[in-house]
This record gives structure tokens, C-alpha cells and sequence, in this order.
């Protein structure tokens, strides 16, 4: 057999293996099309079954469901409930089982089957859930399964503090990406002392720059001091940092050092001093920022005129009773 | 010289173009069946977006990059307002809607000054990239993130540039005016940035035929499947190209097209870079192999990103007159590139894009399609001359149609698998019909259309005759 032989063989497998791939995704799309009534109805009574369980009342719990199904329904019932509901819920879903297959899977050797696991244990958040997130977040090996764990922890305001955080993301060994800002403001309100006590660390300004920022989202009036000390730090990072914390914090004591960043050498502290003058609503910083409208940055002049446009109250944009003096 | 000697040199002429050929058409689809074998491990061991992470980012919506969506618009006053209001209703935190008129013949402007309630304003231009003259730009009192650009007219890497120009934003993302943008298809495309450490510069996305689908408002409201068999052969084009090639491209950092009906830029390295060519058809490829040349000549650690979502639904041409053109152009672009960046092909200096990418677009776009179409007559001929085991003609015919027949499907497979935006079983079948069909004279059809724009190429024609629309009707 010649070699074109083989080659017409190989192509007729292959074109073969691959239509009759593509044969069988038509046919299960097609019997979910023929069962979608009876599936609607199905999913319906699973609703209505768990509905009735949270209301108290007795209801025939041996159905035939799958436990896959029952957790469909479950986390398309859950956004809708608030309170002693959802924990109810969540309370039968446990003692239903429904996770027994999600917290299997979250052991999964691929990568991609544990994180998918990791998403609906955030989806459900109940306290097994949290705890199983918390130790993949730990104990994972891979990093990404890591940060997964973390961000769904903060979605549901249980991530460990900050420099557990840190550590376990593995912060210090790469650069920060917005997510882990993210992280890091989300973790803020939680744990606004050990944030501060953070600082006192050695660690490398592209992250001091990122805690600071996230320090301004922490809620709490008493770093305002912090803030004002990192608002003249030699490194203007920091500096940007400390003024957007400010601005985020809306303390109105940050009025005169948010001011004074409005000269900053630094093109970018100056950017950030206008932002925050204008999330301050700091009326009292319109003569500066009328000096800055003839700054030789292209950027700096364009901010201050949009600044100076937003802070002036106008018939249309309604600031008036907003802004500060 | 005898008659003997003549017919044996031209006996052995044709059997190595006979060879010749074979091989360009089985090394083609030889990186084909790898891109789809890459594309399924992708698809296999993809993480879907996680709703930590989405949850994490619409809470502190501020870490978003704020976006310029820059729509060049030349005599579009039938459509304009809904898809400017498309536009503007796209889900993402902050994003400003830049509409550059072309010098438009029609009302465009007139169209969008009433409807808007807009007025001539002062905006300074941060960098001057285009080559005519700005006539005026208007803002809206109704909509503080709509920019009007007027200008004179000049194609549309001309208004793409000049809308780069005024945009204020990180990012930019260049569309056509008919572009119609998933809602949330700035959110995805954005998405990849959320992850970035300062390596990212461009990100491509998903793209579909909205023949056949319901449009209203400039939104899609429904998918459906075109009745014409044109535009469901570019359907399947459009998912080879979309979740094979470029999906495979981007895993190995080699991405080497993003569309002009959607793509997501920095607007500092655009800047950098001078924006988009002007003196070639092919503005949006060029762009893209300059951006790699561009980043590798100045030692940049870069990354280019693709999301193999659908972030945006486009009109294709309803029948042959019209996908001639465009074809034709397509072809003409690639050839332009390649000549103007021949000094990175097979250039270890620039790595995989030199060693890898830019020999795959030579085999693709300069040798595959004659060597294909040659192949069709040469190999049978041949065969039937004796000149060559006739086993051979069959096998490039299996090379060529069977095979790519299994490609096809093998795109549909992963579209089913992973994105499964068919609507129904029934325009999957269409769909696989199409993919089986198009290889016995659509294929071959277009491959001529290639040809005419190697013609283009070597006659310099610039001309630009628009790909004609049936368009989505008055809604």
C-alpha cells in the first residue's frame, strides 16, 4: 500500500471519527429540545418541593431527582431568598446532599473540575462551603485554584486577613494584578487594624501602594492619619495611592493635603489630586485647578478643565448641593 | 533541443507542480488539524469566568479600564441612531462611544445631531494620527459619554485613527458602524485586562454572521440562521477562522489577525505606533503584525490576547457579488502585509511570530491558494496522462475537500461543545450541510476570488468598491 493509500485511509478515519462527534452532539441536542417541557415541568415541582421545605411545611422529600438537578434548582432559588430563608434552604441542601458531588469534585485532580466546583461553592456559601473554600485556598497547589478560592471568599466576605491573604496567594512573587486590588479593598472593611499593621511591614512598594489604596475602602475615619502621612512619601505611587484612599474615605480632613498634591512635581500625583478633588467635591480647590488648566501635561490640563467644568455648578449637572467648600 | 526533450522537461514540470502542490494543500491542513487539536485542548481545559471574580469586579467597578468604543461611520444615516444607542447601552462600567462621520455623502451627521440633541464643541485632540482634516466635534446634552467627530473623508483607518486621537481612555476598541456588540461583549473583551500585568495590549474576540438573526434597536434579538447558502458557508468560515485558528494562535502567543469589527487595543501603544496605515486595504491585519514588530524591536514583554466568546455579530455579504470583493481585498491586505514586514519572515529575531506565524500566513495566504486551485486541474490531468500514480490525485482530494469537509465539523463540534449559541438542532444540521457543501465549489470559488486580489496586489489598485448589505431592515 502506497503511501497516498494510507493517506486517504488516514482522512476517511479521521473525517469519519469527527462526523460522527458532531452526529451525536445533534442527537443530545435534540432529545433535550424533545424533553425541555418535561424538564420545565420537572425543575418546576423541585422548585416548589424546596419552597415548601423553607416555608415548614410537610412535603414528600423521596422523589427520584438527581442530586445534580435538585442543585440546579437550588442555586436558581437561591438569589431569591434573604435571611432565615436562605439559611433554611441551605440547611436542606446539605442535609439533602446536594453538594456531596461539588465537594467531590473540588478534590478533582484537573485544574479546571476543581474550579468549576469552587463557583458553585461560592454560589451556595454555606458554612461547609466556606470552609472547603478556605482550605483551597490554603492548601491547593495550583495558584490559579488559589486565587479562585480567594476571590470567591470575598464574594462572600470570609477571606482569611490580609497578610494570610498575601501569603497564601502568593502575592509577594509576581506582580499585582487588578483582581488582587480587588482583593485587597474587599478585605479591607473586615480587617481595617491588621491592614494598618500590614504597612509596618517590609514589603515592596507595588504592593504598599495597592494596601493603601485598599485602606480608603476600609470605611473606617481613623486612617485618615495614615493616609495623610503616606500623602507625602517620597515615591508618588504611594502618594496617588494615599489620595485616592482619601478620596474613596470622603474624610473632609484630607481637603488640604489632597490641595496641596495639586502641584505635586509628578504628572500622575497631580492627575490623582484632581480625581480626588472632584469625588470631594472640593469647590474651595477651584483657583488651583484653574492654574493647572495651563499646565504643560496635555493630560493635567484636560482633567482640570473636566474638573473644573464637574465642580462648577451649572443648570444641568446638578452638583450644586453636592459639592463641599 | 528535441521534441523528446521537451516533452520530458515538461513531463517532469508537471510532476513536481503535482508535487509541489500536494504538498502546500497537506501542510496547510496539516497545521489546520493542530490548531483544531489545540483549539479542543483550550476549549477542554478552559476556566469559564468565574463569578468571584465578575462579583469582585463589579463591586469595585473603578479597577475597570474605562473604554473608548471608536465607530467610523460613512453614509450610515439609516442606521446610525440605533446603533449609536446600542452603543451606548453596552454593559460595562465606563465607556465613552466615539462616532467619527467619514465625510459622509448622506445626512450620518444631521441624523445624529438631532437625535442626540448635540452641539459643536472644542474637544482637543490628544494625538493627530489622521490624514484629514477634522471639520468639528459635537457633544450630546442627553448623553455626556457620546462624542461626535466629523471629518473629511478618507476610509476608515483614517477615521479609526482620528477617533484614537480624541479618545481619553486606557483602552479603545476600534468597530465597524454595522457592528453589532453583545451587551455584555465589552465586559468579556475587557475581562483578560482584570487578570494583566501590564503585558496586554490588544484583545480580539468571537465574531458571527447576523444573517439570518433578528436585529432591532441595533441589538441582536434573536439568532437565527440565514436561508441563503452564502452567508451559512460563512458561517462556517467565520467559526473556523474564529474557534480554531485564532484561538490556537492566541494560546501559543501568535495571534496574528483581530478583526476591525471588533478589537480591543491600549490607546498609548496605538498612539505610539502611529495608529493604523493608511495606504493599505488590509488596515486591520497590518495592524496587528506591526503591533508584534512594534514590541519586539523595542524588547517589550507583550501579549495579545483573544476571547473566544461571541462578543460581536457582523453582516456578511448575501450572495457571490459582494464576497468577491471582499475576498478579493482580504487577500490583497495580506499580500501588502507580508511584503511591507517581509524582513520578519522566518526571522529568529522575532521569534515565534518570525519562525512561526509569519511562515504560516506565506503558506496560507501567497502559496496556498494558487497551489490549491493549480492542484484541482493539475493533479487529475496528470493522472490521467500517466504521469503520476492516479492514487495521488485521489489523495489531494482528500486532502483538500474530505479533510477540510472534517475540519469544518470539527469547528462545529467545539461550538456546540463549548459555546452552543445554534439555537436549535435543526440549524445545527444546516449548519454541518453547509459545512460539507461548501467544499464542492463555494471553496473553489473562493479561492478564484483570492486570486483576483493577488492581481489587485500586483496592479497597486487602491480602489475601495463597499461590500454590498442587505442591512437589517427599518428596525
Amino acid at each position: 500500500m502506497s503511501v497516498y493509500h494510507d493517506i486517504v485511509l488516514g482522512t476517511s478515519i479521521c473525517a469519519l471519527a469527527i462526523c460522527m462527534v458532531f452526529m451525536v452532539l445533534v442527537l443530545r441536542r435534540y432529545l433535550a429540545e424533545l424533553n425541555r417541557a418535561r424538564r420545565d415541568e420537572r425543575d418546576t415541582q423541585i422548585t416548589r418541593n424546596y419552597l415548601q421545605r423553607v416555608a415548614g411545611q410537610k412535603v414528600d422529600v423521596s422523589t427520584n431527582w438527581g442530586r445534580n438537578t435538585r442543585r440546579a434548582a437550588i442555586s436558581r432559588i437561591l438569589p431569591l431568598l434573604r435571611g432565615g430563608e436562605r439559611t433554611r434552604l441551605l440547611q436542606i441542601a446539605e442535609l439533602d446532599g446536594v453538594l456531596a458531588e461539588t465537594l467531590r469534585k473540588s478534590h478533582g485532580v484537573y485544574r479546571k473540575e476543581r474550579i468549576d466546583a469552587i463557583h458553585l461553592l461560592q454560589r451556595f456559601g454555606s458554612e461547609v462551603c466556606i470552609a472547603r473554600l478556605r482550605e483551597l485556598m490554603a492548601r491547593d497547589g495550583n495558584l490559579k485554584v488559589r486565587l479562585e478560592a480567594a476571590f470567591a471568599l470575598a464574594a462572600n466576605d470570609a477571606l482569611p486577613p490580609p497578610r494570610e491573604t498575601l501569603r497564601l496567594i502568593r502575592a509577594m512573587e509576581r506582580q499585582p494584578t487588578r483582581l488582587d486590588i480587588a482583593l485587597l479593598r474587599s478585605t479591607a472593611p473586615l480587617y481595617p487594624e491588621q491592614m494598618i499593621l500590614l504597612l509596618d511591614d517590609d514589603l515592596p512598594d507595588r504592593w504598599r501602594v495597592h494596601l493603601i489604596d485598599a485602606i480608603g475602602w476600609s470605611g473606617d475615619m481613623s486612617v485618615i492619619g495614615i493616609l495623610e502621612q503616606a500623602a507625602s512619601h517620597s515615591n508618588p505611587e504611594i502618594r496617588g495611592a494615599a489620595l485616592r484612599a482619601s478620596a474613596r474615605l470622603g474624610h473632609p480632613g484630607a481637603a488640604q493635603w489632597v490641595v496641596a498634591a495639586l502641584v505635586d512635581p509628578v504628572i500622575s500625583v497631580r492627575l490623582q489630586a484632581i480625581s480626588a478633588s472632584v469625588r470631594l467635591g472640593l469647590r474651595s480647590a477651584i483657583p488651583q485647578l484653574s492654574q493647572l488648566t495651563g499646565d504643560p501635561e496635555l493630560w493635567v490640563k484636560l482633567r482640570a478643565e473636566q474638573a473644573i467644568e464637574e465642580l462648577t455648578p451649572t443648570e444641568r449637572n446638578g452638583a450644586i448641593g453636592e459639592v463641599r467648600t | 533541443m528535441t521534441l523528446a526533450d521537451m516533452i520530458e522537461i515538461a513531463t517532469n514540470l508537471i510532476v513536481w507542480l503535482a508535487l509541489g502542490c500536494f504538498i502546500v494543500v497537506a501542510a496547510r491542513n496539516a497545521i489546520a488539524l493542530v490548531q483544531l487539536l489545540v483549539a479542543g485542548w483550550v476549549f477542554l481545559t478552559r476556566v469559564s469566568p468565574g463569578e468571584g471574580a465578575s462579583d469582585l469586579w463589579h463591586r469595585y467597578a473603578d479597577l475597570t479600564l474605562p473604554i473608548s468604543v471608536i465607530a467610523p461611520a460613512y453614509n450610515e444615516e439609516l442606521s446610525i441612531v440605533q446603533s449609536t444607542k446600542a452603543l451606548l447601552a453596552l454593559e460595562y462600567p465606563e465607556h465613552e462611544v466615539i462616532v467619527v462621520n467619514d465625510g459622509s455623502k448622506d445626512d450620518t451627521l444631521g441624523e445624529l445631531v438631532r437625535s442626540f440633541d448635540m452641539y459643536e464643541t472644542q474637544r482637543t485632540q490628544i494625538a493627530v494620527l489622521q490624514t484629514t482634516r477634522i471639520r468639528g466635534t459635537y457633544r450630546s446634552r442627553r448623553y455626556p459619554n457620546l462624542l461626535v467627530v466629523d471629518k473629511e473623508n478618507g476610509r476608515k483607518a483614517d477615521a479609526a485613527n482620528a477617533g484614537i486621537g480624541f479618545a481619553r481612555t486606557p483602552l479603545v476598541c476600534i468597530i465597524d458602524a454595522d457592528s453589532i456588540i453583545e451587551p455584555d461583549g465589552l465586559l468579556r473583551a475587557a475581562e483578560p485586562f482584570m487578570y494583566d500585568d501590564n503585558r496586554l495590549v490588544a484583545v480580539g474576540g468571537a465574531i458571527r454572521i447576523a444573517n439570518g438573526c433578528t436585529i432591532r434597536g441595533g441589538s441582536l434579538q434573536k439568532i437565527g440562521i440565514a436561508k441563503e447558502m452564502v452567508p451559512r458557508f460563512q458561517i462556517v468560515e467565520y467559526l473556523r477562522a474564529f474557534l480554531m485558528n485564532r484561538v490556537a494562535n492566541a494560546h501559543t502567543n501568535t495571534l496574528m489577525l483581530i478583526s476591525g469589527a471588533f478589537g480591543l487595543f491600549r490607546r498609548s501603544t496605538l498612539v505610539e505606533m502611529g495608529g493604523y496605515r493608511h495606504d493599505t486595504v488590509g488596515e486591520d491585519l497590518e495592524l496587528v503584525v506591526r503591533l508584534h514588530r512594534y514590541m519586539r524591536d523595542n524588547k517589550r514583554d507583550y501579549r495579545i490576547s483573544f476571547v473566544p466568546d461571541i462578543v460581536c455579530w457582523t453582516e456578511a455579504p448575501a450572495a457571490l457579488r459582494g464576497l468577491d470583493n471582499q475576498r478579493a481585498r482580504w487577500q490583497q491586505g495580506a499580500l501588502e502585509t507580508l511584503q511591507r514586514h517581509r524582513g520578519m519572515i522566518g526571522n529568529p529575531r522575532y521569534g515565534r511570530i518570525g519562525l512561526l506565524a509569519m511562515p504560516q500566513i506565506v503558506l496560507e495566504d501567497v502559496l496556498g491558494p494558487p497551489a490549491e486551485l493549480i492542484g484541482y486541474l493539475v493533479l487529475p490531468a496528470a493522472a490521467l496522462l500517466g504521469l503520476i500514480d492516479p492514487m495521488m490525485a485521489v489523495a489531494f482530494f482528500f486532502v483538500s475537500v474530505v479533510f477540510g469537509c472534517a475540519l469544518s465539523v470539527g469547528t462545529l463540534v467545539l461550538e456546540e461543545q463549548q459555546l452552543r449559541r445554534t439555537p436549535t438542532a435543526r440549524d445545527l444540521i444546516r449548519i454541518g450541510i453547509a459545512a460539507v457543501v461548501e467544499n464542492f465549489g463555494y471553496r473553489q470559488v473562493n479561492l478564484w476570488y483570492r486570486l483576483s486580489g493577488f492581481r489587485r496586489f500586483f496592479r497597486n489598485d487602491t480602489t475601495w468598491a463597499a461590500v454590498p448589505r442587505m442591512g437589517f431592515g427599518p428596525n
